[in-house]
């Protein structure tokens, strides 16, 4: 078996898959990975019921292929959501959307057993009222946070919280709104000041940021939110491009309907990024026009919108040539031949379970991995079984997706897993050779 | 036996695919207008830590000794490092801002250029005095620094949070080269870390709109708060 290891990769030049769509700035695992880090959700009735990071031992050459090798529980409910790596790989942040706590777990010391290395539990006061730290995104030697909400009416309305890679608090950066534009510039019709995503192209200066809501209804049960119609107003309908040396918010886009993930095309040429509506169903495209403006459209339905699939998770190829997108109300997955990124084309579709959130692939795109979560009080409760909350894994050759492992992790005692990050013994000269 | 292939800094995806090498945005033009100076904020990223390091004429000296109130840019290198991505990116970039400092005079005398060694074994104080002839100008002050062990380094390695990995041979010996993330620290008069620049970030541009930045903060211990 022949393990590539690339690290510090900066350039936004590569072929990048979902392993290293988080970040430009950091080391990344080109061959097999040897575990996939899990953060799942307490669920009361279930094992210990607290939030905890699950670690699986992916690598089929290894004796305990397939097991759960560790589970580390953090001493409660957070509603822990999603997680990022610092740039040098060492260190894991996870996030709670209700506590605010973000917990940052020592992956290097041994990769097969992560450790607690910091608990931040003041995040809400440090960055001046941001709630809902949501995406950990690395840069050089520091971390950028999104939030979601905020501590003044647990709205929709919060910043972007940068720290340190040790853990301590630089800057908040707050969301332009139609009261403070912040400098930015207005495409059209909404500055909400909403937040959820962020990703950046390091070659055109650009930070982008997408948006979602608020803790009042990211909290609420899904049923009473749905039939709540001011509720329903309270989602984001914008993204926001930064000037990323200078932090500060240039033009705000339309982008209706919640747009969720953020996914930046890797070669050189290709000055565009994708994200999915959630609400409204659509593929977007924020691309760089001729006239070297920022610009924001629609270039795909997924699925039928009236029945709203609910789009999630996305991840894009190494090639910049296909985009697996997640509809977590139909369970279903889908793959779009992006190659010319204004006309996406779905290529075929497939249930994976009772419901689907997060997808991540491999650097090399020939395993693909989902998980079910997508929020406690959102998550479908029924029908019990291996489908409703999994970790899955897929083989996939260009065609059809093989799944190869299945984790039902009501079925272990463990919780619902939501976001995956890989790890693997070489990134830190560990064992290598030994395996 | 699995074959570990540890790549450094920038395009080495496509080293990996015998493709060939992309060059780091620092060694050609900026494909966007930079901030100016002054417009924006650089606020503290933590202390720059102190240690034990020599200088390239073998003088034992305090890290903070040669920090001492200047505005610095300071970059872990190793002499012998491969690839065009890496430390040969930092000193590239480092001399074209060295080549900028010397037209402006009035930063110049504010700013030192320091470029640390990360490997004791091979970079003695002879080793950077030869690395340093080819860039340092003599009107520039430009420091060239190693430790004098591994016990002095590694302190300060983890003080910055710059990771590397010695890379070795079968038998465990050393082979001569790192694995590591390519990172140059811009630190106050104050002894702060105010940016931190990887491959994708580093260029002569913004390194030297953010020299300028710090350059003209009032009062250094209290500017972006």
């Amino acid at each position: 078996m022949r393990l590539i290891l690339a690290l510090g990769l900066l350039l936004a030049t590569q072929a990048l898959a979902d392993e290293t769509c988080m970040s430009p700035y950091m080391a990344k695992i080109e061959g097999q990975e040897d575990f996939v880090y899990v953060w799942t959700l307490g669920v009361a009735g279930v094992g210990d019921e607290q939030d905890k990071l699950v670690t699986v031992d992916v690598n089929p050459a290894s004796d305990s292929y397939g097991a759960v090798v560790a589970s580390l529980s953090v001493g409660g409910r957070n509603e822990a959501h999603h997680t990022g790596l610092t740039d040098d790989r060492r260190y894991l942040w996870a996030g709670g959307l209700d506590t605010s706590k973000v917990f940052i777990f020592d992956i290097h010391s041994d990769p097969a057993k992560p450790s607690l290395h910091r608990t931040v539990d003041n995040f809400v006061d440090k960055s001046g009222g941001v709630v809902g730290p949501h995406t950990f995104y690395a840069l050089p030697g520091r971390m950028m946070l999104t939030g979601l909400s905020n501590n003044r009416d647990h709205g929709g309305r919060t910043a972007l919280v940068e720290y340190t890679n040790a853990g301590d608090y630089v800057a908040t950066h707050w969301m332009p709104t139609d009261d403070q534009l912040r400098g930015a510039k207005k495409a059209g019709q909404y500055a909400d000041g909403y937040g959820y995503d962020v990703r950046v192209l390091p070659r055109r200066n650009l930070m982008l940021t997408s948006s979602f809501t608020g803790w009042n209804n990211y909290m609420m049960n899904m049923g009473a939110l749905m039939s709540d119609a001011e509720a329903m107003k309270a989602f984001g309908n914008t993204m926001v491009v930064w000037d990323m040396h200078a932090r500060q918010p240039k033009k705000v886009l339309d982008v209706p309907g919640a747009p969720l993930e953020i996914r930046c095309a890797w070669k050189p040429e290709h000055d565009y990024c994708f994200t999915s509506t959630a609400l409204t169903s659509k593929l977007w495209l924020v691309y760089l026009d001729d006239g070297g403006e920022w610009q924001a459209k629609p270039v795909a339905d997924i699925g039928d919108a009236a029945n709203i699939p609910l789009p999630v998770d996305i991840s894009i190829s190494n090639d910049d040539t296909r985009l697996w997108v997640d509809t977590w109300n139909d369970g279903m997955t889908r793959l779009y031949d992006i190659s010319d990124p204004h006309k996406p084309r779905q290529l075929f579709e497939k249930k994976i379970g009772t419901q689907v959130n997060m997808v991540s692939q491999s650097w090399d795109g020939e395993r693909v991995y989902y998980t079910s979560s997508l929020l406690a009080n959102w998550d479908k409760q029924e029908p019990r079984g291996p489908d409703l909350q999994y970790l899955k894994v897929y083989d996939f050759d260009g065609e059809s997706l093989k799944q190869t492992l299945a984790i039902d992790f009501i079925a272990k005692q463990l919780g619902a897993p939501h976001q995956m990050r890989f790890g693997a013994y070489a990134l830190y000269g560990d064992r290598v050779g030994q395996r | 036996m699995i074959r570990l292939l540890l790549l450094l800094i920038a395009c080495q995806a496509t080293l990996a695919r015998g493709e060939a090498t992309v060059l780091a945005p620092g060694y050609g033009e900026l494909a966007y207008e930079p901030p100016a100076p002054g417009t924006y904020a650089l606020p503290p990223l933590g202390a720059a830590v102190d240690g034990q390091v020599r200088d390239a004429g073998g003088q034992a000296l305090r890290l903070h000794q040669v920090l001492d109130g200047h505005l610095v840019l300071m970059g872990f290198i190793y002499t012998h490092c491969p690839d065009v991505n890496g430390c040969p990116l930092a000193s590239h970039v480092m001399k074209q801002v060295q080549s900028r400092l010397l037209r402006e005079p009035a930063l110049r005398d504010q700013v030192r250029l320091v470029s640390l060694s990360f490997d004791p074994q091979l970079d003695t104080p002879a080793a950077m005095r030869e690395y340093a002839r080819h860039f340092r100008h003599r009107d520039v002050d430009w420091r060239f620094l190693t430790t004098d062990s591994e016990a002095a380094l590694l302190p300060i390695l983890e003080g910055y949070g710059q990771w590397r990995l010695k890379i070795r041979r079968e038998d465990g010996s050393y082979a001569g080269s790192m694995s590591h993330i390519l990172r140059v620290y811009l630190i106050d008069k104050a002894g702060r870390i105010r940016n931190i620049y990887s491959a994708g970030f580093l260029h002569a541009d913004t390194v030297m709109n953010d020299l300028w930045t710090l350059a003209g903060e009032t009062n250094p211990r209290t500017a972006a708060q």
